[in-house]
């Protein structure tokens, strides 16, 4: 059984030598700045953008755990509800995602890297796969 | 960026259909408020120009079906949607077609119930993953506990703004949270926790209801008067998100809290007045930090100062300045549609003095401010003219 993104616009697969999955970005040259997910110009200067994968590790900003099992179809288990948080990566990208582990696990500050989970199979019976932050050890 | 308003716009009435969690119908709801504000008013609904319908949840053509019910006059009527701040922007809108000439009287009328609304955290093709919407309680809880790290708030304080606010509902018949004693920050804290550290009692009360309002020309509301004080429409703004550092593109339930500042700054300088002219605020308190961060963001103290004016009890009734006099999204309640409107409802009884037991006394200015997801804000403020 393969392994498939949930969303492929915006994450890839770890490919080749890859530890992790990345986030697809884009670069917008004139104003130096990066953007997630990809955008058709650079939303300040209205200036071309290219693609490029971001870094797969940041920093939390922020972080909360939600005391509800269930984000949408997904089952959390018995773990009492799942965390979420917001992560700044180095090229100045704030990405909002789901957290692997429990309150104990995160400050703010706290080095994080991107991670998949599993959340099912799609109709071809592939691993429907999404991303989430894990905590750096 | 400021819009502007050609000529003068007053708030010539308003109505409201009590927010509650009875699952009613929107149109029944809609109708109580819209015919409210027109007895309200004095008028005729064969004297509104145009109407102004904002809902999420209704469906198509439900703002045209409700307004057949206020009669068949022939009148411009649109939807308009900017999520929590659908009635607001119905507001802005219905001031704007009498401040730009279009019409010398409009109406904006708000109705939902946002217990009928679903697909939060439904993704694309039924799937869901961590790119999908999060829940504002969620992204909410972010502000929070950055807020904690940066600026040593404590769960205390956002217990104390949730009581506040349950309190001001307590004094106010609209209301959706009606308690029976005076809530304690300690009630607040040990209710559930939903989203570290949101509880229960601190979230929004989801539910149903509708609010209107008329606004017209100086003309129409001088002979509409009947011996009341005029209430002025002096600011009028919107905005939407601008780039700033950290900026979120998906997953964000608002945009970068700097757009409260910014819609603000435009509203001050249309207004020509700024925070410290204010004698009421009413804001998208959807959760407590909301109100304390908007403390600062609207001007009413300095940046990191807002965990005093809790403290010390500033935005109570009775207060310096009281914030969410009617009890806010906290518990008057936050249907969707009508939630913006319900705030000039408010807003224009204080400033006419007919608020009740919950008077501010003296009130002669008041802003309201609502965050919609997407994002926008919007500011109106309205002034007591003597």
């Amino acid at each position: 059984m393969s392994r498939t993104p949930t969303d492929p616009r915006l994450f890839r697969l770890p490919e080749a030598d890859d530890l992790r999955p990345r986030l697809l970005g884009s670069y917008a040259e004139r104003s130096g700045l990066y953007f997630w997910p990809r955008r058709k110009r650079c939303p300040v200067t209205g200036g071309p953008v290219v693609d490029c994968d971001l870094d797969p590790e940041g920093v939390l900003f922020a972080w909360t755990f939600l005391h509800v099992p269930r984000m949408g179809s997904i089952s959390f288990g018995d773990s009492g509800g799942y965390g979420v948080g917001q992560i700044d990566l180095p090229e100045g990208v704030r990405i909002q995602a789901p957290l692997v582990g429990t309150p104990d696990d995160w400050q703010i500050g706290s080095r994080m890297a991107l991670t998949t989970f599993p959340v099912g199979q799609d109709d071809d019976g592939n691993e429907l796969v999404t991303f989430r932050f894990e905590v750096i050890r | 960026m400021a819009t502007r308003l050609s000529r003068p716009v007053y708030v010539i009435g308003v109505g409201m259909h009590p927010f509650n969690n009875q699952r009613l119908s929107s149109e029944s709801m809609a109708d109580v408020a819209g015919m409210a504000a027109l007895g309200d008013a004095g008028i005729a609904f064969a004297e509104v120009g145009a109407l102004y319908n904002g809902y999420l949840g209704g469906g198509v053509t439900s703002g045209v079906a409700i307004a057949k019910e206020l009669g068949l006059t022939g009148i411009p009527v649109t939807h308009v949607e900017n999520a929590s701040a659908t009635g607001s922007c119905a507001f802005g809108e219905a001031v704007h077609a009498v401040g730009g000439g279009r019409v010398d009287v409009a109406m904006a009328l708000g109705f939902d119930d946002m217990n009928r609304m679903s697909g939060l955290g439904r993704g694309k093709r039924g799937r869901v993953g961590a790119e999908d919407i999060m829940l504002p309680a969620a992204f909410f809880a972010m502000w929070a506990t950055r807020r904690m790290h940066d600026v040593g708030t404590t769960v205390d304080t956002f217990a104390q703004i949730a009581a506040k606010n349950w309190n001001h509902a307590r004094l106010n018949p609209m209301a959706q949270r009606q308690a029976d004693h005076e809530v304690t920050p300690d009630e607040v804290l040990a209710s559930t926790m939903i989203s570290y550290p949101h509880t229960s009692m601190m979230a929004c009360a989801a539910g149903g209801g509708a609010a209107a309002a008329i606004v017209a020309t100086r003309e129409v509301a001088e002979r509409v008067a009947r011996g009341r004080p005029l209430v002025r429409v002096i600011a009028s703004q919107q905005r939407s998100e601008t780039y700033t550092d950290g900026h979120v593109f998906l997953g964000a339930v608002i945009g970068p809290a700097q757009m409260t500042r910014d819609t603000a700054g435009d509203a001050y300088e249309q207004a020509g007045l700024g925070p410290s002219d204010l004698d009421l605020v009413q804001v998208h308190d959807a959760f407590p930090v909301e109100e304390l961060v908007y403390y600062e963001l609207l001007g009413i103290c300095a940046d990191g100062e807002g965990d005093r004016l809790v403290a010390d009890g500033a935005t109570r009734l009775g207060g310096r300045i009281p914030f969410s006099t009617d009890g806010g999204l906290t518990a008057r309640g936050h249907p969707g549609g009508p939630t913006g409107l319900a705030q000039i409802h408010e807003t224009t009884l204080q400033l006419r003095h007919e608020a009740g037991v919950r008077q501010v006394d003296a009130a002669r200015t008041g802003l309201c401010h609502m965050a919609g997801a997407g994002s926008v804000c919007v500011v109106h403020i309205l002034q007591r003219e003597s």
